[in-house]
């Protein structure tokens, strides 16, 4: 491994930290293909690395996060008995199911998470920023156990941490708060990648090499990100992300269309 | 915002900090000297390994955290989460 390609993947992790912790999306959504797709990595190998990237994104936004009393630790707590199951299930299964169909799956995750935030940028356009948090109580908690339950599973198969489901979920059917959301989701996909990724290391698909120098670049990245954030319209990092996952998503399209991922 | 809501808060942001920060001083430590030796991947693997540790701990401090707050409900969810991931890593090790 050259230099180079260590100080290429540190930058791409500070990227997708910083840009990751802003979002509250963790960053596997734009790990996960740059590694498949332009490293050449086989997709478990690709997941496994990119989970340990979530875990960076979540242990360094959380530690600030939970200090300003923004996560719902109890909530998350409780969130977290779906997600780990989930993520259990699809992380054992996922060794039988072929890459094809986990492109396939991504290419769809990456087409709705572009969908969903271009929903949330249009409404956020001209919305003012939230300084305090109002109070709430956390209602529906059968509808958030079975969507953490899916989004749990979306990690073990995907290498995501599944925020983009949860926090809408979160905030539409729960009635939390949207950046009590968001931190909360950013607290529970380190455990819930934690749970996967035990999986993936057991089968050798982590590979040091790549990980470490991106999980660097994650860890900065992420500190800077959920620093900042108070000072960022979120709605220009949005279309940012967007802008992302939408040309990710073509990419691995056409990757799938002449034949790749075989 | 109660007191013990603010306690909790203060363990689990401790316990998440001193987890990343050494898992990050490790693998930027590892990263440097794998340049000139090789014992810098070791390094380096320890660093992911604390990171993959970190998750872990913070279930059992926030299960401590609620034991000691005489907080049942919640101390039961935390075993809970804390018995599926352990049942994970112990297939993970098998696998």
């Amino acid at each position: 491994m050259t230099l180079a390609l260590v100080l290429l993947l540190i930058l791409i992790g500070f990227a997708a930290g910083t840009f990751g912790a802003l979002a509250g999306i963790g960053g596997g959504v734009i790990i996960t293909p740059l590694l498949a797709i332009y490293f050449g990595l086989p997709m478990h190998q690709a997941i496994g690395v990119t989970l340990l990237c979530v875990i960076a994104t979540s242990t360094a936004t959380s530690s600030l996060y939970v200090e300003r009393h923004v996560t719902d630790v109890r909530l998350g707590m409780t969130l977290e008995l779906a997600t780990t199951v989930g993520a259990l299930i699809a992380a054992l299964v996922a060794h039988s199911i072929n890459r094809r169909t986990l492109a396939i799956l991504f290419a769809c995750f990456l087409l709705y998470s572009a969908g969903s935030m271009i929903k949330k940028a249009w409404r956020s356009r001209n919305a003012e920023r939230e300084e305090t948090i109002p109070d709430y109580t956390p209602q529906n908690y059968p509808i958030g156990l079975a969507a953490s339950l899916l989004a749990g599973g979306f990690s073990g198969l995907l290498g995501i941490g599944g925020g983009p489901i949860k926090v809408p979920v979160m905030y539409l059917f729960m009635k939390v708060p949207l950046r009590v959301a968001a931190a909360t989701s950013n607290f529970m996909i380190g455990v819930t990648a934690a749970t996967s990724a035990y999986i993936y290391w057991g089968h050798g698909d982590v590979r040091i090499d790549i990980a470490a120098p991106l999980v660097a670049g994650v860890f900065a990245g992420s500190l800077l990100g959920a620093r900042i954030s108070p000072k960022v319209r979120s709605f220009y990092i949005l279309l940012l992300l967007i802008g992302i996952a939408g040309w990710l998503a073509i990419q691995m399209i056409y990757k799938l269309l002449t034949g790749g991922f075989q | 915002m109660n007191r013990q809501d603010v306690a909790a808060d203060r363990v689990l942001s401790l316990t998440l900090k001193a987890g990343a920060y050494t898992a990050f001083a490790l693998i930027a430590a590892g990263l440097l000297l794998r340049i000139i030796m090789p014992l810098g991947s070791k390094i380096t693997t320890a660093g992911l390994l604390v990171l993959l540790a970190t998750p872990v701990l913070r279930i059992i401090a926030a299960c401590i955290q609620f034991f000691r707050e005489r907080d049942l409900k919640y101390a039961l969810v935390s075993l809970g989460v804390l018995g599926i991931v352990i049942l994970a890593y112990c297939l993970g090790i098998q696998a």
